[in-house]
């Protein structure tokens, strides 16, 4: 269980691709069409921020890559592609045994609201235990070891949290956990939903924190979901704004600040209010999400656009390269910065 | 001065560990509970004595007017005999034949019967006691143990005919009022289809099997019980089952079992130590109010089967106005049940590391 | 516009909506025609079949006819209109006792809750202890002592057993409920303790409360059929409590042909008592809207 850092000439590599993958919820109303053919790639050390609002699949999506939907969902279609030293292989299709092993090994997820994720009956000990004895780790001595390297890493006292029960631990201290957890078996992707939610603010800030240290230091791609921009401003390298079940935007951090070219994006940004800089009007995006059960034709983003016209609101638009790098869902991207979102 | 003060400095450390000790006893969970244990005893016999004392009827009156009327005494000699009957010093002031009875109490001595006349009470209790003990302590372990596999399999399998047919059968089965349950096992298997010699098994055992750790007295032993176990069992799993059923129902909807899940673990230890360790913890809550129902339904179970434990003793005891017995009873069935509450109250501590913080749940 | 009578309003809400979620929930309606049958069996049936307290004995033990639908007993009487006549006593004091338990529990509970304090530790302490001690014994005792043969007397001695129970449970209640946002709001609009009881903490304690009674006149009926089969409770009129006990001192049981004699009175509690926990399954809906949305 060594962690080294990836060699120059393997950044590049894909390890885990989504393609055109649409997942969907059988409720009494009808079909909740979640995520609709969704694709984006992870390479190698790179952590991608996917953001958008509640509603929008993006936690849906997450569970799909780890195969954990609960049983009232199905996925209608799609690949995810993930790929190792030994193969390539789609994690849909694994069976069960294989999707057990292929969970926390190779892709960890942690969810929000880590206060009720760890068992209350059981010492974090046992849960480190747990999991390195259920990939066949079954040295409780370097296991030990190894969770102490860990927790240390994401600043705790080793100490003070092996023989803890989760309830002796605080909020912030029950996520760092189970982010040291998620870094046990050494896992290739790590996918975090809503890391800092359910924290107050000084402690959203010490989870950023560690999380910027240990990408610096341990050898993982990391997708995290959120709602919140200014979080992918400060762990992304690349970010993806979802909408309606669809990815509307995917570009680097740097350029869906300084040149979203979707409304979406764009209205989002505007609604984070800065530091420094002018002082300008706060401006939120009127309407609510649409319904995913009758879902109307065209762009989905369509009614809470100042922008949209008729072609929008006929044909939905797919992701066209608008920059190097940078896509976007819509038909009018070149009106950026003209728009009075 | 200094040397003084010096002086002062080293008991006064000695006294501050001692004092931190003593707050650390204190607030120990278990410690608490055996104080509210004892206290709860204490209350209930000083309860149990000043109300018999004290009601309109009062059976010690009684005695002795019966004494006077019956058979000619006088009041003295009377309250004499009333005195050995019941243990107390009756010419004393009421308070010291308080204390005297809790001396007495301590010794062991509960008094003489007086239907059985010159039985000592304890001796009676001696005898009954160790029978309702292990036919009640026998179908709790197996009702708990049944109701929580049956509440789990009901839980994982929703919605499917097993689970249809079992929690309707549970639902009913407690429902009903265990002592009729006994009647119904009693008319259709003993007299209408014949299947269990009821004759034989009546009593607590049979008289010339030597008592012993020998398989003839432990299936002998357990051929009688086996209808009153077999009602306990009946009338208590059904809830169990049920609270089991909707308690692993919530937990599975837990997010450290989706996470247990996410991270790879087999299901087995899922069930086991993730959903099993968590929802069963009300039912181990509910324990402590269960055996004191299941002791108080015992009197009318061990009349109906003739089963000679201390409920039978108390009904018989109620019937012919032996009062030293039944107050006696009444007292042993009584502690028993507050100890056995602080037993599984202890136990439950011992399940949820949450509670030993708060020394206790609010409820 | 009275604070009452918008509660009760509010609690039955026209019957459509009333009706409603009882027969969606299936335990629920079979509970409810139960209990329905019953009370018609044991008030109206008394009018209608005539209960003969003469003795029979060349009928005594005779099986099914068409006279005599459920045979005759022991004494050659007809068992089906002793089961018609021997429901009204139950059903009385299991109403009176539950009525009086759940009045004391709800009062004291709330009360307890609300003022907090002395008064609520030194009632927890009380029920604390109640709860240890087993009811059934207790109950025995007293009778041993008291007589019972009043309704009202037996009634009140098994409320008095029953309230500590429910008011715990009451209490626990009214704490959870007191912290709610819609409590919150009102006492910021200032709007006064009795409105705030009364229109906001009571109304969503209406399940709660119908379900104590419920449950209170179970426990009652247990222990009132107990302490009749017991003897420990003289009686004179002759109910379902009375017909196990004669049957069973009678050695009744014993008889091979006597079945119904003694199934009959065992059937018509257990059915009632089955009627009664069924039926609380289904009050929970009528009195919380969001269970019935959800449905």
């Amino acid at each position: 269980m060594e962690s080294s850092y990836p060699a120059a000439e393997r950044r590049d590599e894909v390890i885990l691709r989504a393609e055109d993958l649409s997942v969907e919820y059988v409720v009494r109303r009808g079909v909740v069409r979640a995520v609709r053919g969704v694709s984006f790639e992870l390479r190698r050390g790179e952590a991608l921020a996917l953001i958008g609002e509640s509603g929008s699949g993006k936690t849906t999506l997450g569970l799909a890559l780890v195969g954990l939907l609960p049983r009232t969902a199905r996925v209608r279609q799609g690949h995810v592609i993930y790929r190792r030293q030994n193969g390539v292989y789609d994690v849909l299709s694994l069976s069960a045994g294989e999707l057990r092993r292929f969970r926390w090994q190779e892709c960890a997820m942690v969810f929000q609201s880590a206060l009720n994720a760890l068992n209350p009956v059981l010492r974090v000990a046992d849960q480190f235990c747990d999991t390195a004895r259920a990939h066949g780790n079954l040295d409780r001595a370097a296991t030990y070891r190894r969770a102490q390297e860990l927790l240390r890493l994401v600043q705790l006292d080793p100490d003070r949290v092996w023989r803890a029960f989760p309830h002796e631990l605080s909020g912030g201290m029950r996520q760092r956990v189970l982010i040291a957890l998620a870094l046990l078996l050494d896992p290739q992707v790590i996918i975090l939903d809503e890391p800092t939610t359910a924290l107050d603010i000084l402690t959203q800030r010490a989870v950023i924190d560690v999380l910027r240290q240990l990408r610096r230091q341990v050898d993982f791609s990391l997708i995290f979901i959120s709602h919140d921009l200014s979080l992918a401003a400060e762990l992304a390298d690349r970010v993806a704004t979802m909408y309606a079940g669809a990815i509307v935007e995917v570009s680097d951090v740097y350029e869906v600040f300084e040149r979203p070219a979707h409304p979406y994006t764009r209205g989002l940004i505007r609604a984070v209010p800065t530091v420094t800089g002018d002082l300008r009007q706060l401006a939120s995006i009127p309407g609510s999400p649409p319904d995913l059960v009758d879902i109307l034709p065209g762009c989905k983003f369509a009614p809470r656009c100042p922008d949209a016209d008729e072609a929008c609101r006929t044909e939905e638009p797919q992701l066209v390269e608008v920059g190097p790098g940078h896509f976007a869902a819509c038909h009018h991207w070149q009106k950026a910065g003209v728009s009075t979102l | 001065m200094a040397t003084a003060a010096r002086a002062c400095a080293v008991p006064a450390g000695v006294l501050r560990s001692a004092w931190r000790l003593v707050r650390r006893v204190v607030s120990s969970f278990v410690v608490r509970r055996l104080a509210k244990a004892l206290i709860t005893i204490l209350v209930v016999i000083t309860a149990t004595f000043f109300i018999i004392r004290l009601m309109p009827s009062n059976p010690i009156q009684v005695y002795i007017q019966e004494q006077i009327s019956l058979y000619s005494m006088s009041y003295e000699d009377a309250l004499a005999q009333a005195s050995a009957m019941f243990a107390m010093r009756l010419d004393q002031p009421l308070f010291s034949q308080y204390l005297d009875y809790m001396r007495n109490l301590l010794h062991g001595d509960l008094g003489m019967s007086y239907r059985s006349v010159g039985t000592p009470v304890a001796q009676q209790i001696a005898k009954f006691l160790p029978w309702t003990l292990f036919s009640v302590g026998l179908s709790l372990l197996v009702s708990f143990a049944l109701g929580m596999g049956l509440g789990m399999l009901t839980a994982y399998r929703r919605e499917t005919l097993l689970d249809h047919v079992l929690s309707t059968l549970g639902s009913v089965l407690s429902s009903v009022p265990n002592y009729l349950v006994a009647m119904v096992l009693l008319v259709l298997l003993g007299v209408q289809w014949k299947v269990l010699p009821l004759a034989q098994m009546r009593g607590s055992h049979t008289a010339g099997i030597k008592p012993g750790f020998n398989l003839r007295f432990i299936t002998d032993i357990l051929f009688h019980a086996a209808m009153p176990i077999a009602t306990y069992v009946l009338t208590t799993v059904g809830s169990w089952m049920l609270t089991m059923k909707s308690s692993t129902i919530a937990t599975l909807e837990e997010d450290y079992v989706t996470v247990a899940r996410a991270r790879g673990l087999p299901d087995s230890r899922i069930m086991t130590a993730y959903v099993g360790r968590n929802a069963s913890l009300p039912l181990f809550a509910q324990l402590a109010i269960s055996v004191g129902f299941v002791v108080g339904g015992s009197m009318l179970i061990e009349a109906i089967f003739v089963y000679q434990g201390v409920g039978k003793l108390l009904i018989d005891s109620i019937n012919q106005r032996d009062y030293p017995v039944m107050q006696a009873v009444f007292l042993i069935i009584t502690v028993s049940v507050i100890l056995a509450n602080l037993l599984a109250d202890v136990l439950y501590s011992r399940l949820d590391p949450r509670v030993r913080v708060t020394g206790g749940s609010e409820q | 516009m009275s604070t009452a009578g918008s509660v009760v309003r509010r609690a039955s809400g026209g019957l459509g909506t009333w009706l409603r979620p009882v027969i969606r929930n299936r335990a629920g309606l079979i509970g409810l025609i139960g209990l329905v049958a019953f009370i018609l069996l044991s008030f109206v049936g008394p009018l209608v079949v005539p209960l003969s307290t003469q003795t029979d004995l060349s009928k005594v033990y005779s099986p099914p006819s068409l006279q005599h639908p459920l045979g005759t007993d022991f004494q050659g009487r007809d068992i089906w209109a002793q089961v018609v006549h021997g429901g009204k006593e139950v059903l009385i004091i299991a109403f009176i006792s539950g009525l009086i338990s759940t009045a004391i529990a709800v009062a004291l509970g709330s009360l307890s809750a609300v003022l907090g304090g002395l008064f609520d530790s030194f009632t927890m302490w009380v029920t604390d202890i109640w709860l240890t001690i087993p009811h059934f014994p207790v109950l025995a005792v007293i009778a041993a002592f008291v007589k019972l043969s009043d309704v009202w007397a037996l009634a009140f001695i098994l409320s008095l057993l029953a309230w500590p129970t429910l008011a715990r449970a009451v209490r626990a209640q009214v704490l959870s409920l007191r912290q709610r946002d819609y409590v919150e709001a009102a006492r910021a609009l200032d709007l006064g303790t009795r409105h705030i009881v009364f229109s906001e903490i009571l109304p969503n304690m209406m399940s709660y409360v119908a379900i104590s009674l419920v449950f209170s006149m179970t426990s009652a009926i247990y222990a009132q059929v107990a302490l009749v089969f017991l003897g420990l409770v003289p009686f004179a009129t002759n109910n379902w409590g009375v017909m196990l006990s004669l049957a069973w001192t009678r050695g009744t049981i014993f008889y091979r042909g006597s079945l119904l004699n003694i199934m009959s009175p065992v059937l018509a509690i257990a059915l009632f008592q089955l009627s009664l926990v069924w039926l609380t399954r289904s009050l929970e809906e009528v009195f919380n809207p969001r269970l019935r949305a959800s449905a």
